[in-house]
Formats: structure tokens, sequence, C-alpha cells
């Protein structure tokens, strides 16, 4: 019975309490922040214990319409289940600390905050939802609600999120149409909306239009391409901590799972066509989203584009179909979600202490805002899959996993590994590279004039942020913990199968710091040996501004974005050529003006409708019967 | 305690008829007793949830008198009337201040409920078709009620369309009077079930079809509508999508196809033929549109279109001799729809006239940043918007979801693909009323906008609370037998009718 309890409050709790606190006056801004503080720690208490607690269930009768009414029931049902439970877990940690991080930086811009608050409790409230339910229907529902609070936090960005909100809405909204249809057509198949009772195989072409209907879903929230072009866009005007709420951890955390769930549970995948489907799209977007990110000059569109980047990672890691890939990317999503998370809270950080988030405006942060510097630094080099970091683990563990499909498994996907594993390598290094551009932009380059007074944000804010980045050298130094608490388990991977080379990341990492207290000690010794004169460049007696000395990072790639053949589809992305929305946008109001046209007001013209209207309804009733 | 059936039509009858002698300084007495009308017709249409009744007036025995019949179908939409009514006469108060003779617009408002009551309740064909008269002259008044260019306009091509709809329906009712001898409808089921349709029978029902399909605003016959439903002033709009193209439209065509004439597969396949043009036509016309009314009115087509589509789906079932119960459950999507559609349509009317009343205008590009301005019209409007797009918990996604699933059920996989994509359309135009009237930049013009408090506040939210709690509908068990499963019921039972409201036949 307690257990019971357990599941139905994690997800009740915070929708409701999140719901009625969407209709609160604007006046009780206390209570609400109050108010979702402990809420979010209740639910990440409830969440450790759901984990702890091993495998239950809850079940709620919602809609039966009797025999007379075709009989349909359905029935809410909480399970308990190892993947949704460990994933569970962290999502509410995120929720934790963005609140905390959201008492300080959400506040003086933000008119209606407790649209925004209400929004944050309803996201947690329906990711509880979506990792417990185990009926199709009702993760559906659980889905569109994190949906809907994803718009209602981008519309708490200011007076032009609109536009944004409005775009990531109607891209997801479609991608939930997608999966409707995806869960109707299953129904139709199995007979059963139960995710533990359905197993089908891909064998019918319903079935395949099934499986990519949910695979759309799946990869629009997570946002890999081609549908990804909400999540730049939203993060381009979204409060900072809503973009690392959803769009950086539990988006990625949802879309990952679902994907997950749909190729080992729902379906099962072997590999074959739709594993290179899975393949392509996944490596395309490393590739892709990256070359996009190296050019961008906002600092939360380039993370932007890097949370796509990195989606590619976990989709080509489910695609190998080996232990070591789904296992590898299923770590990739909780590395990734743990970094860009941070990422993205350092860059808000940046954005409140200096009041831009335009990279060429930032400059020299480092000595100003060590922590945040700190934090960021981990995390970049994190994402960029340095050792001994967790990017790096899970990375190397997705490369095995297409090393080993190449080697082992034949047909379908397998024959092109060499193309997944370049993709995914090519990528890694130009994360680097454009992490690099902006660690040199924002803390390493001249100070502008502009920030002297910049201070060090509050420690609400700094320790989630600080927070993060521990659990990025701890997921990394200590890689077995997590995959031996979390990842193995949740799979039903036994350890020895899936383990890997000869990576050994304690050794490593006392070598690393060796080498870099050598490193200490030469500069030290330098420094101590006062032979050295520092003195002012010599500018010919000219005085030099400040401004017109400092080397802003953004143009370190300008190369790459002025290459014949690149120029073109750069400038053709910043045109919105390939973005979904706006084509299918165009497409649906040429529709509309030419429906528009045949609407002229004039009278007769409706009368003839309708007479061909009557005709036509004649001839059809009185022909058949 | 029973309430005689009369009284629905008898009291906003002769109460219309009073009104206007009041004048202009006995306004604020006529506004009160419009009220008190509409809200006990609100009472005795809740008491009389349940009910299957038969009254005949004047106690002249059928088929000499004239009957009305109440019965589960009957009943709900007796509901969604006096529901939409009782709240657009509340905002009415203070909204119609604004225009002149506002005793003869509470008088002709009356009348409108009062016809549609007649329509609803009334056992033979001849007195629906004098109802339905009724309200659609009262409601081409409304239409025109501003007295601008383009309402007349707007009026009065609703009245020519609508008059020939009349002409279409009178020429059928002859028809029937012609080969039947009778025009009781039970009578007129039953004589069809004896003797089989002829072609001049035929021919009636498919000009009831065109007719009731036009009064319904259906695809190819909607083009009425976009310029009617927002010309008229707000609480009207909210009427006339809210229930006025239900009652005379759905109902009267359910209560002809499935219990006077009985369902056919040729029937069916219309129904769903102009469900599907009417929900595709419609909201592809309503995203492109920049008048927050008249986006409203587009959607208004479209979602008729849901509501004929469960009735088509169910009329196709019963015809092939399927699973009674599964054209039960598309009938079910249909008929929760329609009372669905009834509460938010008439809510997005209802906060569409709050919008016009404090900015004074209602072109999307001139409005905008009305959050903070208007936060209860706002909610309000984002809980009805988030019904119309069927976001969960609201009441649309249960309606629609139930239509889905029988569609899938029934094995129209393309149907369901079609509502859904419908479905993320009316999403995307929705999206697109938050985004430029309420979100964004607040224009410089409208800094000084206010609220509106008091009655019309009243209204929206008694309105938006319908929106969050009509779920239990059908969540509810209690509640799900007595008001929709009766409704169904009776469309399922098709050509029974004629034994369940007479007996002794």
């Amino acid at each position: 019975m307690k257990e019971m309890n357990i599941l139905y409050i994690s997800v009740f709790l915070p929708l409701i309490v999140g719901f009625l606190m969407l209709f609160l006056p604007n006046k009780i801004k206390s209570v609400s922040r109050a108010l979702t503080f402990i809420i979010s720690v209740v639910t990440f208490v409830l969440g450790i214990k759901i984990f702890t607690g091993g495998e239950s269930d809850y079940i709620l009768p919602i809609l039966q319409l009797g025999e007379s009414l075709g009989g349909l029931e359905l029935e809410l049902m909480l399970t308990v289940k190892p993947l949704g439970a460990f994933i569970l877990m962290f999502a509410m940690g995120f929720g934790l600390l963005i609140t905390l991080y959201s008492l300080k930086s959400v506040g003086a811009n933000t008119k209606r905050i407790n649209e925004y608050y209400g929004a944050i409790l309803l996201t947690i409230g329906g990711t509880a939802g979506i990792l417990l339910s185990d009926h199709l229907l009702f993760l559906l529902v659980f889905w569109e609600i994190v949906t809907v609070s994803l718009y209602i936090l981008i519309t708490t960005g200011g007076n032009k999120s609109n536009f944004a909100a409005t775009k990531s809405f109607a891209m997801i909204g479609a991608s939930d149409a997608a999966f409707m249809l995806g869960v109707f057509m299953i129904w139709k198949l199995s007979g059963t909306f139960v995710i533990s009772n359905i197993d089908l195989a891909t064998n019918s072409t319903l079935s395949i239009i099934a499986f990519l209907l949910l695979m759309t879903a799946a990869i629009t929230k997570a946002g890999a391409l081609p549908l990804h072009t909400w999540v730049p866009t939203s993060g381009e005007y979204a409060p900072v901590s809503a973009m690392a709420l959803l769009p950086a951890a539990i988006d990625k955390l949802l879309g990952i799972y679902l994907l997950v769930i749909v190729v080992r549970e729902i379906f099962d995948i072997q590999p074959g066509a739709l594993t290179v489907v899975l393949s392509i799209i996944g490596s395309a977007t490393i590739v892709i989203a990256v070359m996009v990110a190296m050019v961008q000059h906002n600092l939360k569109k380039l993370l932007s584009y890097h949370a796509i980047s990195q989606v590619g990672y976990m989709i080509l890691g489910i695609a190998t179909c080996t232990p070591v890939g789904i296992a590898g990317g299923i770590f990739h999503m909780l590395n990734n979600a743990i970094y860009k998370c941070c990422l993205f809270l350092c860059g808000g950080a940046v954005e409140q202490a200096s009041g831009t988030a335009e990279l060429d405006k930032l400059g020299g942060l480092g000595n100003k805002m060590s922590i945040t510097f700190t934090t960021c630094l981990i995390a970049a080099l994190s994402i960029s899959g340095i050792p001994p970091l967790n990017g790096f683990v899970s990375k190397w563990m997705i490369y095995q996993g297409v090393i080993k499909m190449g080697t082992q498994q034949t047909g379908g996907t397998a024959g092109f590994w060499p193309i997944w594993l370049t993709c995914a390598m090519f990528g890694s290094a130009l994360t680097l590279a454009s992490f690099v551009k902006l660690i040199h932009s924002i803390f390493l380059s001249r100070l502008p004039d502009k920030l002297k007074d910049v201070k060090e944000v509050s420690p609400f804010m700094t320790v989630p942020m600080v927070v993060l980045a521990s659990l990025c050298v701890f997921f990394g130094v200590f890689y077995h913990v997590p995959l031996k608490l979390f990842i193995y388990p949740a799979l039903g991977i036994e350890p020895g199968s899936a383990i890997f080379g000869t990576w050994m990341s304690g050794l490593s990492t006392i070598l690393l710091i060796i080498g870099i207290g050598l490193g200490l000690l030469i500069w030290l010794f330098a420094k101590l040996s006062k032979n050295v004169r520092i003195v002012p460049t010599w500018t010919c007696g000219e005085v030099q501004s400040n401004e017109s000395m400092r080397i802003p990072g953004t143009h370190f790639y300008k190369t790459v974005s002025r290459m014949s053949g690149l120029k073109q589809l750069y400038s053709g992305q910043e045109k919105g050529y390939f973005d979904p929305y706006d084509q299918g946008g165009k497409a649906g109001l040429g529709l509309t003006a030419f429906l528009k046209w045949l609407h002229s007001g004039v009278l007769p013209v409706y009368l003839t409708w309708v007479v061909l209207g009557l005709l036509i309804i004649i001839f059809v009733i009185c022909k058949v019967q | 305690m029973s309430i005689p059936l009369p009284l629905f039509i008898a009291v906003p009858l002769i109460i219309a008829f009073v009104l206007p002698m009041f004048g202009r300084k006995g306004k604020a007495v006529a506004t009160a007793l419009a009220n008190m009308v509409t809200i006990s017709l609100l009472v005795f249409a809740v008491a009389s949830i349940g009910k299957t009744e038969v009254y005949e007036i004047g106690k002249w025995s059928i088929p000499l008198g004239i009957n009305l019949v109440l019965d589960g179908l009957s009943s709900l939409l007796l509901l969604a009337i006096n529901v939409v009514a009782a709240a657009a006469m509340l905002f009415s108060i203070k909204y119609m201040e604004q225009y002149t003779a506002k005793t003869k617009y509470l008088s002709l408002f009356l009348l409108m409920v009062a016809g549609m009551n007649g329509v609803v309740l009334s056992g033979d064909i001849f007195n629906l078709f004098v109802f339905l008269e009724i309200a659609s002259l009262a409601s081409y008044a409304l239409v025109g009620f501003g007295c601008d260019h383009e309402e007349l306009e707007a009026s009065f091509k609703y009245m020519v369309l609508g008059s020939i709809a009349s002409v279409f329906i009178l020429f059928a009712i002859a028809l029937i009077y012609g080969n039947t001898g009778t025009l009781n409808m039970a009578y007129i089921s039953k004589a069809i079930q004896n003797s089989g349709l002829n072609a001049g029978l035929t021919f009636a029902l498919a000009m009831f079809m065109a007719g009731f399909g036009l009064k319904a605003a259906l695809v190819p016959f909607h083009a009425w509508l976009p310029d009617a439903h927002p010309s008229a002033p707000a609480p009207i709009s909210a009427m006339l999508s809210g229930v006025l193209i239900k009652a005379l439209g759905v109902y009267s065509l359910a209560r002809i196809i499935f219990n006077v004439f009985g369902v056919s597969v040729a029937v069916g396949w219309v129904l769903i033929t102009l469900g599907v043009l009417s929900m595709v036509v419609g909201v592809f016309l309503a995203v492109g549109q920049w008048d927050f009314k008249r986006l409203l009115a587009y959607h208004s087509i479209s979602q008729m279109g849901y509501v004929i589509l469960g009735l088509g789906i169910g009329a196709l079932i019963l015809a092939n001799n399927g699973k009674v119960e599964w054209a039960a459950m598309a009938i079910l999507g249909g008929m929760f729809h329609l009372v669905n559609h009834a509460v938010f349509k008439s809510l997005l009317f209802l906060t569409s006239g709050s919008v016009e009343m404090s900015t004074g205008t209602r072109q999307l590009k001139e409005l905008g940043g009305l959050a903070e301005k208007l936060p209860f019209t706002r909610a309000t409007c984002t809980v009805a918007s988030a019904s119309i797009a069927g976001i969960p918990p609201f009441n649309g996604f249960w309606s629609k979801m139930i239509l889905v699933i029988a569609s899938v059920q029934a094995g129209f996989l393309w149907l369901a693909a079609v509502t859904v994509i419908v479905s993320l359309v009316t999403l995307i135009s929705f999206l697109k009323i938050q985004r430029y009237v309420f979100l964004g930049e607040l224009p410089e013009n409208l800094r000084q906008t206010k609220e509106n408090k008091g009655f019309m506040l009243i209204a929206m939210v008694f309105l938006a609370c319908l929106c969050l709690l009509m779920g239990s509908l059908v969540l509810v068990p209690g509640l799900k037998e007595s008001i929709l499963e009766p409704a169904v019921k009776v469309l399922t039972d098709g050509l029974n009718y004629s034994a369940n409201i007479i007996p002794k036949l």
C-alpha cells in the first residue's frame, strides 16, 4: 500500500499543484517559489525511494465505457521498471537543481513568475508520469503535459519569446500527433496499450509505419535532425533555466527513453533497414549540428546546437543493437544531461552577470567568475570527450559498440560501420574546437570595459553548477559505479558481457594529475627564478583603447563558413530552407491561400456550391438506394 | 418533480413578446427578467435529465394533435442550449450596453432560445420546421444587430442561404406528407418501415441532408457561417456557433437519419465525406485568418466535421450490421464532442468579445501582450483553446480520443489520421491566437486596457470550469449513464424510436 502511494504522489502532487499555480494571481510570488522548492525536494526524495524500492505497480481505472459503448477500458498503470526508475531519479534531481537555480535567476525580468514555477512542477510531474507509465495512452498524455509545460516555460522568457514558443509547441505538437497515430496503430496490431504486453515484429507495412511514427516523436523531443529546429530557436529567447531543464536535460532523457522503449520493448528491432535509418539520423545529427554550432555567435544558440549534436551519439549507440552500444547510448544520455545542463546553467550565470549572451561582447570573465569558469571548463571538456571525464567514457563505449557491430553483425547497418565511426569521432573533434572558441570568448580573452564590475553569481546558482560538474568528474573517473548501479540493471545486461577495452580510468587520472602537477612546477620555477621582465606591449607611444586590443573568439572558424559549398549550405540554413517548420508552414499557407481564393464572398458562387452539393447528395443516395 | 415540456418553449416565447414593452427606461428590469428566464430554463434542463416523456399538447392524441418528445438526445441538447444561453445572457448584461435597443436584443435572444428548445423537443416534423424558422429568423436579425455595412451584408447572405435551406426542408416535408400521409416523426418512421423507401422519400432524405447540412454549416454548405458568426455581437456569436448550428443542423440531421429514415451505407458515406471535408477545409481556412472571431468561426465548421464524422462512422457500422457497440462508441465520440464544442466555442467567442470590448479591435495584428492586462480573459481563453486543441485533461481531449479510438476500432485508420492532423492544425491556429493576442509586445495604444469584471467574468469563468470538469461526463460512472449514454442509445436504437415513443403502434 505504501509503495503505491509513492508512485501516485510523485506523479500527481506536482501535476495538481503546478496546474493550480498557473492560475495564481501575480502578486503572490513567494508562495509559489517556496511551494515549488518543497515539492521538488519531495519528488527527488520519492524518486530515490522509488529507485531503491524495487519493482512495484499501481493501477487506477480512469475511463470505463460499458459493454454497450464499445467496452473501452483505460487504466492508468504506474509501474516501476529499472530503466524508468533510474532515469526518474536523475530527472527529479535535475528538477530540484533547476528549481534551486531559478530561485535567484528568475525574478526581475519574468513577469509571469507563477506560470514559470507552475510549469516547472508540471514538467516534474509529467516526467514522472512518462517514466512510470506502463500504458501507452497515458504515457502520451503525460508526454503532452511536458510539451505544454515547455511551451509555458518558453513564453515566460520575455516579449520576443512568443515566436519561439509557438514554433516549439507546433513542432513537438506535430510529433505528438505522430506519436498518437503510432500508438493507435500499435493498438490495432496488438490489441493492447500495455507496454509490457506488446512485442511486435517489424514485418508488415503498418508496423513499420508505426515504428517510424514513434521514432519521429522520440527524436523530435530529443531534438535530432531533421526535426531539431525548435531547440536553437527557443534557446535564443527562453529563460536559460528552462533550457537547462527541458531541452538540455529532461527532453533528452525522455526522448531517448522512448526510443529505447520503442526499439527494445514495443518492437523487437533487429539490425536491418530500420537501424540504417537510425544510424543515418544519428551520424548526420552529430556532424551537421556541430558544424552549425561552430559558427554561432550567441552563447545560448551555440549551446543549443550542441544539445542537438550530442543526441546523435545516443541514437547511434542505440542503432548499433549491441549491448555495449546501447549501454553507451543510455550512459551518454545521462552524461549529456549532466554536462549540458551544467553548461546552460553556466551560460545563464554569465548572461545574468554580464547582461549579454553575445560572444563578441564577452571576454576575460575567468578571474571575475572563477566558479562559473571552472565548472564550465569541466563541462566543456566533458562534452568534448576529454578523458577522464564522463563524456569520454560514454563516447568510448559508443565507438566500441560501432566497431563491435561492424565486426560481429552482417547486413543492415553493420557494413557501413567505418562511416558511422568517422562521423562520431569527427563530431567529437569539432565539439572540442567549438568549445575552445566558447571558453576563449567568455573567460579568457581581454575583459571589455563594460564588464569591469561583473561579480560571481549567488550561491543558489553556483551550487547546482558545482554539483553537476562534480558529477561529470565522478562519473568519468569512477565510471564503473554508475554503470553497475544504473545502466546495466536497467538494460538487463550482464556486467561481463559489455565490458570494454583496456581503459583504466584510475591510472590515467593519476597520470593526468601528475602531468598537470609537473606543468605547475615548471611554471612556478620560471616564476620564482625572476629572470623574466614583464613590461607592457610597446605600441610606438600610441595609446590603444582596450576594445581595439580585444580578440573575441567569434571569428575562429569563419574560414569554415566561407568555404565554397559549405557557404551556400550555411546561408540556406540561416534562411530556414532546411527547417521543417518553415517549409511546412509555407505549404499549409499555400493551401489556405487557395481555399481563401475559393471563398470570394460572392453570394451566387456560394449558391452554386449549395446546389452542386445537393445534386451530389441526391445522386449518391438515390443511386445507391 | 416533472417539468411540463411546453414550459421550455412557452416561457421564453411569452417573455420575448413582453420585453419590448419595457422600452429604454425599463432596460434594467428587462435584463434581469431575461436572465431569470435563461437561468430557470437551465434549471429545467438539469431537472429533465434522464427522463423520457411524451407530452400531447391540449390532450389531443397523436397523430391528430401535436406532441413534444423528451428523450436522451433531446435532453442532452436541451442541456447544451440552456447552459450556453444562460452564460451568453449573463455576458450580455454588460456587453450589450454598447448597443442601442437592448430590450429588442433580449427579446430576439429569447425568441432564438424558444426556437431551439422547440426544435429539439418537437415530435412532429412540421413543428420542427416552424421552430427552426423562429430560431433562424431571430438569428438573421441578431447577426445584423450592429447595423453596420458589413453586418448587414453578412445578415443578408445568411438570410438568403438560410432561406434556401428552409425551402429544401419544407419541400422535403411536403414530399414526406405526400408519401406517408402523416407529419408525426414516429408515424413517418413506422410508415417507412412498413412500406420501405420509394423514390420520393429518398429524394426527401437528400433534401433534408442538404437543408440541415446548411444549417449545420457543413462544407460545401458552409459559406454563410464565416460572415455571419463574426458579425453578430459576441454573446450571439457564442449562441450561434455554440448551439444554433447544432440544434438546427446536427440534431435535426441525426434525428431524421437515425430515427426516421434509418441508416444506410450511402448515407453513412455521405456523412463521413461531409465530416472530413468540413474538418479539413474549415481548419485550413481558420489557420490563415487574422480576424479573431472569423478564425473562431471557421473552427466551428471544422469542429462540426468531427461531430458529423462520429455520426457517419456510427451510421456506416449500423448500416453494415457491424457491432452495435462500436457504432455506439463512434456516436458517443461525436455527441460528446458536440456538447464539448458548445461549451468551449461559446467561451472562446465570449473571450473574443471581452478582448474586443477592452481594446476596440479584433484584428490579431493590432493586438498583443495582453496577458498581463487581461489576466482572466487570458486564462479562460487559454483553457478553451486547450480544450478545442485537445490537450489533456480538458474536455476536448476526451471526446477526440474516443472518436479516434472508435475510428481505429472500426478499421478507418485514415480517418483517425485525418482527425489527428486536423487537431494539430487546430492547435497551431490557437497558438497563433495566444501569440498575437496575449503574448508578445503590447502596442502603445493598448497601454490603458482594463479587464472586464462582473457578470462578463462570471460567465467566462463558469464556462471555463465546465471545460475542465466536463471530462467527468465520460469518466465518472454515474454521470455517463445519465447524460451521454441515453443520447447515444436513442441514435443506436434507430428505428425503434417510433416504438419507444408510441408503444401502441
